[in-house]
């Protein structure tokens, strides 16, 4: 098809010549598409924050929490002879039990509760390079440390009147703990709790001090590379379901609970996308509005141009090229802004602790733009129908 | 010399309305106008020659009856046959002169260029020439609200004459102009008219317009009822 470069330049300065009402136009395309691209974005950015962090974890991971799907309040204890029974599952390499427990930080005078982790020493090796326990400044713990203690940045820098620094004491149900480590910011959270930054992390021996209710939180399973992750959860679960219960104990590899985890954010995703997806129709209604509006008050212009030779066609892609310019620029704009829009709410979330980025991709891009474009175009359509088979006889002597 | 036949109407009927409520605005009428040929049409208002002019212009199909334009029969053409060939052969000029108020007068007399396709860089000169030659090569940027009534006129006539069309059609030209201004324009339609040799139609109820054509064709309830001066040079009326 030819590009009609004439009915292009004649659109063009016809949305120009009605300046306000383009631009307010505009506005409710920019408005729509922004709310579009903002929430995509971030949803697609939270998706590849959990790939990322499950990828951390690789995917010979098994998960067993007790209880409900995330870590929280169960009445089920998991005991060192489960752990035990674990480890004689074929294919499994090792169990790492987390211990979790809360408890009032005392320093300069100040009081404050915070969550503790704990892992036991010769098996929390196996976080090294995970990225849950990476210091940003002074050194992770070395086996079995009963005195010393990770904190994380929040605690060290925000939570208490003056900063907490290495080598400081910090004082956990009366017993004194040096602080050898603090948690990088970013650290992740483990399976859907709260973020490190919050949290002290320490020895299983330490723990001991703190607290005599030592049962697992959650376990990690690793099997052997090349070894059957499902099977390994699934001698697992059928072991764990005989003795507590059918479904009591929430058994999922890394992979499975990746692909729930990915679903919901989907479905949120879809769900929020779809409420901006409603602004973005009020903003073709506008441009359906404004091309009405245009049609009635360019009348006798139609008539004229029809007397001086142009097609019924001509008229029509003329409007349909109106509507649809209003919807591509509505629609970059939109794409610009809504971008804007995702690293200001990702910078605030991540200020506040939370995993956020946003991400920028070609899909969201050009979907957006296209998708903008769609609604300006069928936008434009009956009202572009309405003038191209408007009688040039009546329409050259409208009042 | 016999010139050639530009328009010819062929038991052209005009119907508005349905069943019970039919209004006859042309009944049965015979015309043809040559080339070269200056004609006005005359008639009270409700006569049809306004109607006529629909029809003859191509810009409204007949209930029944042939409409040829340079011989060429148009009743049978789709809306986009008829747009094109009416964006070559016929010039407009009307009474309220219809210019686009946001468009310069340059811009106004390019706009049936853009719309029946003639190439962009031919389309300056041209505009520039037929404002100069209707007296505005000054008013060339002015948009109509700084032009007066005659001067709007004249643009109008610029455009009618941008596709060089053999037809132009003029509806009540002097009907909104001071009288010195309506001398003007009819001066430049008999111009048309004996100097450019084109077919030049004017529809007035202006007894006084109207005496300048060579022939006068006379309407009354969709009928022609009378014609003057066939085949008389304007000088040699009245």
């Amino acid at each position: 098809m030819q590009i009609d470069f004439d009915v292009l330049e004649n659109s063009i300065k016809n949305l120009r010549k009605a300046g306000t009402r383009t631009f307010l136009t505009l506005i409710g395309v920019i408005i729509g598409i922004a709310a579009i691209v903002s929430l995509l974005s971030i949803g697609q950015g939270l998706n590849v924050a959990v790939e990322k962090q499950f990828e951390s974890l690789g995917s010979n991971t098994i998960f067993v929490i007790p209880g409900a799907s995330s870590m929280g309040y169960s009445p089920i204890k998991l005991t060192d002879n489960d752990i035990s029974r674990m480890e004689g599952v074929r294919g499994v390499e090792s169990v790492i039990p987390i211990y979790v427990s809360s408890s009032i930080l005392e320093f300069n005078g100040q009081k404050i509760n915070v969550q503790i982790y704990s892992a036991d020493g010769e098996k929390a090796s196996a976080f090294e390079n995970t990225g849950f326990f990476d210091v940003s400044e002074g050194r992770t713990l070395t086996k079995n440390d009963s005195s010393g203690v990770m904190i994380g940045n929040k605690i060290a820098k925000t939570y208490f009147d003056k900063e907490i620094n290495l080598r400081k004491i910090i004082t956990l149900e009366g017993e004194p703990f040096t602080v050898v480590g603090i948690m990088k910011p970013q650290a992740q959270s483990i399976g859907g709790g709260p973020n490190m930054g919050a949290a002290v992390f320490m020895s299983l021996e330490a723990f001991k001090k703190i607290t005599s209710n030592i049962f697992p939180a959650i376990i990690f399973v690793k099997t052997g590379s090349g070894n059957d992750v499902g099977y390994a959860a699934d001698e697992i679960e059928d072991m764990l379901d005989k003795k507590y219960g059918e479904k009591s104990i929430n058994v999922s590899s890394s992979e499975e609970l990746l692909e729930q985890v990915n679903v919901m954010l989907g479905l949120i995703t879809l769900v929020v996308a779809g409420i901006g997806g409603i602004s973005l129709i009020v903003g073709g209604i506008g441009i359906m509005n404004s091309m009405v509006t245009a049609v009635l008050e360019r009348t006798r212009e139609i008539g004229l141009m029809k007397a001086l030779g142009a097609s019924n066609q001509r008229i029509l892609i003329m409007f349909i090229l109106e509507a649809g310019f209003i919807g591509m620029i509505g629609g970059i704009i939109g794409i610009f802004l809504g971008y804007g829009l995702s690293f200001i709410i990702a910078f605030i979330g991540t200020e506040s602790g939370f995993t956020l980025f946003a991400a920028i991709n070609p899909e969201i891009t050009f979907g957006a733009l296209a998708f903008s474009m769609i609604i300006g175009i069928i936008s434009g359509l009956i009202p572009a129908i309405r003038a191209a088979n408007l009688d040039p006889v009546i329409a050259l002597r409208y009042e | 010399m016999k010139s050639a036949e530009m328009v010819r109407l062929h038991k052209v009927s005009k119907i508005y309305g349905i069943e019970e409520v039919k209004i006859s605005a042309l009944d049965n009428v015979d015309l043809s106008i040559h080339s070269n040929e200056y004609v006005s049409i005359m008639g009270p208002s409700g006569s049809g020659k306004t109607t006529l002019l629909d029809v003859i212009t191509t810009m409204m199909k007949p209930t029944s009856g042939e409409v040829f334009i340079e011989g060429v029969p148009t009743t049978q053409m789709s809306n986009t046959e008829l747009a094109t060939f009416r964006g070559k052969k016929i010039g407009f000029i009307f009474q309220t002169f219809n210019l686009l108020p946001k468009l310069t007068a340059i811009e106004n007399v390019i706009t049936p260029m853009w719309i029946n396709g003639v190439p962009r860089e031919d389309r300056g000169d041209k505009a520039r020439n037929l404002l100069e030659e209707v007296g505005l090569g000054d008013r060339m940027h002015n948009r109509p609200n700084q032009l007066s009534g005659g001067q709007k006129q004249r643009v109008a006539i610029a455009r009618a004459l941008a596709m060089d069309p053999n037809i132009i059609v003029a509806d009540e030209p002097t009907g909104n102009l001071d009288s010195k201004s309506g001398l003007h324009v009819m001066e430049i339609l008999r111009h048309l008219h004996e100097d450019e040799k084109r077919t030049v139609i004017v529809v007035t109820h202006d007894e006084s317009i109207g005496k300048q054509a060579e022939r006068r064709i006379f309407l009354k309830d969709g009928k022609v009822v009378g014609s003057k001066g066939d085949g008389k040079k304007v000088s040699q009326l009245d």
